[in-house]
């Protein structure tokens, strides 16, 4: 061996022997932990604060309850109210609650936390984003130690269902300046350590009222990317992934050691016309951008074929009770027959927005621009800086992309698509429609008022300037040790029956 | 002394540059912290509670002010002061620089020497194209071929870092492997390749033949006669490199989701944390101009010529 070689061979050793003392401090999967991946969502200013804007989810789902949560199919389940029921006009709400809940500090439960927790929810000085879906709460007040009584502004017969919100959560009398940091909730497992840029961990509740939980603990690891999460899954040094990026889950194909779940879900993409701006005022040229494109293809295109559901532009998704399906079929002659009758004839050149602010933004517009020039409409992408891009291009552009989270039909309706929702992101006033929404809300029976929303959505189809074309299905990746995790949406999963063999 | 002050003023100018750059950014802490739905009242009330309303020049004087006592500032959007969030931070990246330099840079320059020293042996070719490849390749390639080999193959190393930033230099440790060992096969070819071309370009000097015309053994004509004469550009290649593995590992950082430096400065990029931004930026600033300084004065100490006419 000559000196060459001698030095490889000794560099080679070297290598082996740190790697060696690398590997004594590998963390190793204690059975009755669950590590749970999740992304850096507010880079640092997270809270544990539910009402809060930069609110920290899942945790916030793990070390509180709802008054009501959801079952798969996204009706009403008792959790911390055990019954709930209205007057005729659907205006006063009555909340019998559980007796003999504990808070982790071993405080009790009762009336005066919920009107607390509620008052916060609605007070317009904190201005808390769920504010949006609670916003028709006009009074709280409690009746008795375990009753309440919730007052609203109009008629909401799904009122339940937008008290089953993930943030209308319960928290105790006088919490909020500790809140953030040192929450204390009723929920499944107890904080020990709150630390969202890096792991945060939370130990079981032995009395939680729903039995104690099978895990002893959850970490809750922050990644700074969704390629590094997929990666520590890959790696065992995490067990769940809530959502990972389907083009990521050739990584998981191996079932002896991973469970793949697709789950449809609420969170949707769309295109947004400004009505304010031209040609987009006139309902021919909205209706002609609308059937100029195959919304199958953009969805496969987007999301991977499997990877959503189609829209015909409404935002109600289809596991909701009341969702439409209409016919959204591409029709290129249509669509140039409208365009040519609103006095387009040799079509409309027009600037989309766009950004990477969200994976999906930039590849919706790309393959909308693909689909529509057969109709005559020439579509130029403009890129919008990411960090600029929601205070700059969202809302002001003439065109540009959205994004949207789950919520269930009446909230979405109503923040986005009401003539006078602060985030109705086309400025589109149709009176017409608000009070198809007013009435829809306000009708007790349950048939009858799925009609009504059926007509809302097939409104939207004809009228509304949101190209809306598909919902996402979020692909859940863990370890195939986890079990208990169900197949379903993850407001509806309870996370006291996990456990990891 | 000339240099050093020189250097002092580049830094305050170029400091006052980005004050007045990244104050230029659209957005700024207080839409950073209330994001997507922040309302105008609401970003009005905390520009106010925060004096970002006043003038660029009034703030660029409360700012160097506040830096001259010690004090890197406040981020709105994490409720912290920033030296807590740097310092952590800057720890991380420097072990993990410093087991990617330990690593590259004496390995880099034995290697050289050699493959300077005996370019016919066939190892050498290999070893040269290797370091070919390395050199072009980007590094996160680099990162995630060395993880699927030495994490998931192979399961020596954590794929991976699940670690806080202020973790114990214990708890630290078995994170830095994967990144550094990217980092240093990026650098290693890099000065490898810089000293192997000194080495070649020395051997031919006339000093070296008259050297072995006096009969100089083998080992003496490296260590005194080539080694000396080839390093100095190979300092400053050292130099460039280290003061890189300090502010330029974002992509390794992001790679492994390691809590260093790098990753923090892309965050706080993406969410116009000009409080975060400001520092890196300063930090970067000052490891540049202080290598150079280093690795000039290094220079000299190898190179008599530049000691003597005492520039």
């Amino acid at each position: 061996m000559n000196k060459i070689q001698k030095f490889f061979v000794s560099f080679l050793a070297f290598g082996l022997i740190a790697g060696g003392l690398a590997s004594c401090g590998r963390t190793s999967s204690a059975s009755g932990v669950l590590r749970v991946g999740n992304d850096a969502g507010f880079g640092g200013a997270e809270t544990m604060d539910p009402y809060d804007g930069n609110r920290t989810w899942p945790t916030i789902n793990m070390v509180f309850d709802r008054l009501i949560g959801v079952d798969k199919d996204f009706s009403p389940i008792p959790e911390l109210a055990l019954s709930w029921s209205s007057n005729d006009d659907l205006t006063e709400w009555t909340l019998e609650l559980r007796e003999g809940v504990k808070f982790h500090d071993g405080s009790e439960f009762d009336a005066d936390d919920v009107v607390y927790s509620i008052e916060r929810m609605i007070d317009p000085e904190f201005d808390s984003p769920i504010l949006a879906v609670l916003g028709v709460i006009s009074s709280v007040t409690a009746v008795s130690k375990y009753e309440v009584l919730l007052s609203l502004s109009t008629g909401e017969a799904d009122f339940p269902l937008l008290l089953a919100d993930y943030r209308a959560l319960m928290t105790p009398v006088d919490s909020q300046s500790t809140i953030g940091k040192n929450p204390i909730g009723t929920g499944p497992f107890k904080m020990e350590t709150f630390d969202p840029a890096g792991t945060t961990v939370l130990l079981a509740n032995e009395d939680y009222f729903f039995g104690q939980p099978k895990l002893e603990r959850i970490e809750v690891i922050t990644f700074a990317d969704s390629q590094s999460a997929a990666q520590a899954l890959a790696g065992d040094q995490v067990d769940l992934l809530l959502a990972i990026d389907g083009k990521s889950s050739a990584m998981f194909g191996d079932e002896a050691k991973f469970t793949l779940q697709n789950i449809p879900s609420g969170d949707w993409n769309a295109i947004d016309f400004r009505v304010d701006q031209e040609p987009f005022g006139d309902a021919r040229v909205r209706k002609a951008l609308r059937i100029a494109a195959d919304r199958q293809v953009i969805a496969d295109t987007v999301l991977g074929v499997g990877g959503g559901v189609v829209a015909c532009d409404t935002p109600v998704w289809s596991a909701d009770p009341y969702r439409w399906d209409g016919d959204c079929a591409k029709d290129t002659e249509g669509a140039k027959a409208l365009l040519a009758e609103a006095g387009y004839p040799n079509g409309i050149d027009i600037d989309i927005y766009t950004s990477d602010v969200e994976v999906h933004m930039v590849e919706l517009v790309t393959a909308y621009k693909d689909q529509v020039k057969d109709a005559g409409i020439r579509v130029t992408i403009k890129m919008a800086d990411a960090s600029g891009f929601w205070d700059d291009v969202w809302m002001k552009e003439s065109a540009f992309v959205d994004s949207w989270g789950q919520r269930p039909a009446t909230q979405v309706l109503n923040e986005v698509y009401r003539s006078t929702a602060s985030w109705n992101p086309t400025g589109q006033v149709d009176k017409d429609l608000d009070k198809m929404l007013d009435e829809a809300r306000s009708t007790k029976d349950q048939a009858e008022r799925a009609k009504k929303y059926a007509q809302i959505q097939e409104r939207l189809f004809e009228n509304s300037a949101i190209f809306l074309p598909y919902h996402k299905t979020l692909t859940r990746a863990m370890s195939s040790k986890v079990k208990g995790v169900e197949p379903i949406v993850i407001d509806a999963v309870r996370w006291e029956k996990i456990s990891v063999s | 002394m000339r240099r050093v002050v020189f250097s002092l003023a580049t830094f305050i100018a170029l400091a006052v540059v980005s004050f007045v750059g990244v104050d230029a950014l659209p957005g700024d802490g207080c839409t950073a912290l209330l994001g997507r739905f922040g309302t105008n009242a609401k970003i009005d009330a905390c520009r106010r509670e925060n004096n970002l309303n006043d003038s660029v020049v009034v703030r660029l004087k409360d700012w160097s002010g506040d830096l001259v006592r010690g004090d890197l500032g406040y981020s709105i959007k994490r409720d912290e002061q920033v030296s807590e969030i740097i310092i952590p931070r800057l720890r991380n990246t420097a072990v993990m620089a410093a087991v990617a330099a330990l690593i590259a840079f004496p390995s880099a320059i034995v290697v050289g020497l050699l493959l300077g020293r005996y370019p016919r042996k066939r190892i050498s070719k290999a070893v040269n194209q290797f370091s070919v490849i390395a050199m072009t390749l980007p590094e996160f390639v680099i990162a995630t071929v060395l993880w699927l080999v030495l994490s998931i193959w192979i399961p020596i190393f954590p794929g991976v870092s699940v670690m806080p930033s202020n973790a114990s230099l214990l708890q630290l440790l078995p994170n830095v492997w994967l990144p550094a060992l990217t980092l240093a096969v990026v650098i290693f070819a890099h000065s490898m390749r810089t000293m192997r071309a000194s080495v070649t370009n020395v051997q031919n000097m006339p000093f070296v033949e008259s050297a072995r015309l006096r009969g100089t053994n083998e080992r003496k004509m490296i260590s005194r006669h080539i080694v000396p004469a080839a390093l100095p550009p190979v300092v400053n290649v050292v130099a460039l490199d280290g003061a890189w593995l300090l502010t330029g590992t974002f992509v390794t950082e992001a790679a492994f989701n390691f809590q260093g430096l790098g990753r923090l400065a892309i965050d706080a990029i993406s969410d116009r944390d000009t409080a975060l931004i400001l520092p890196i930026i300063l930090f970067g600033l000052a490891v540049y101009l202080v290598s150079s300084i280093l690795a000039d004065s290094l220079v000299r100490v190898f190179d008599p010529r530049l000691r003597s006419n005492n520039r």
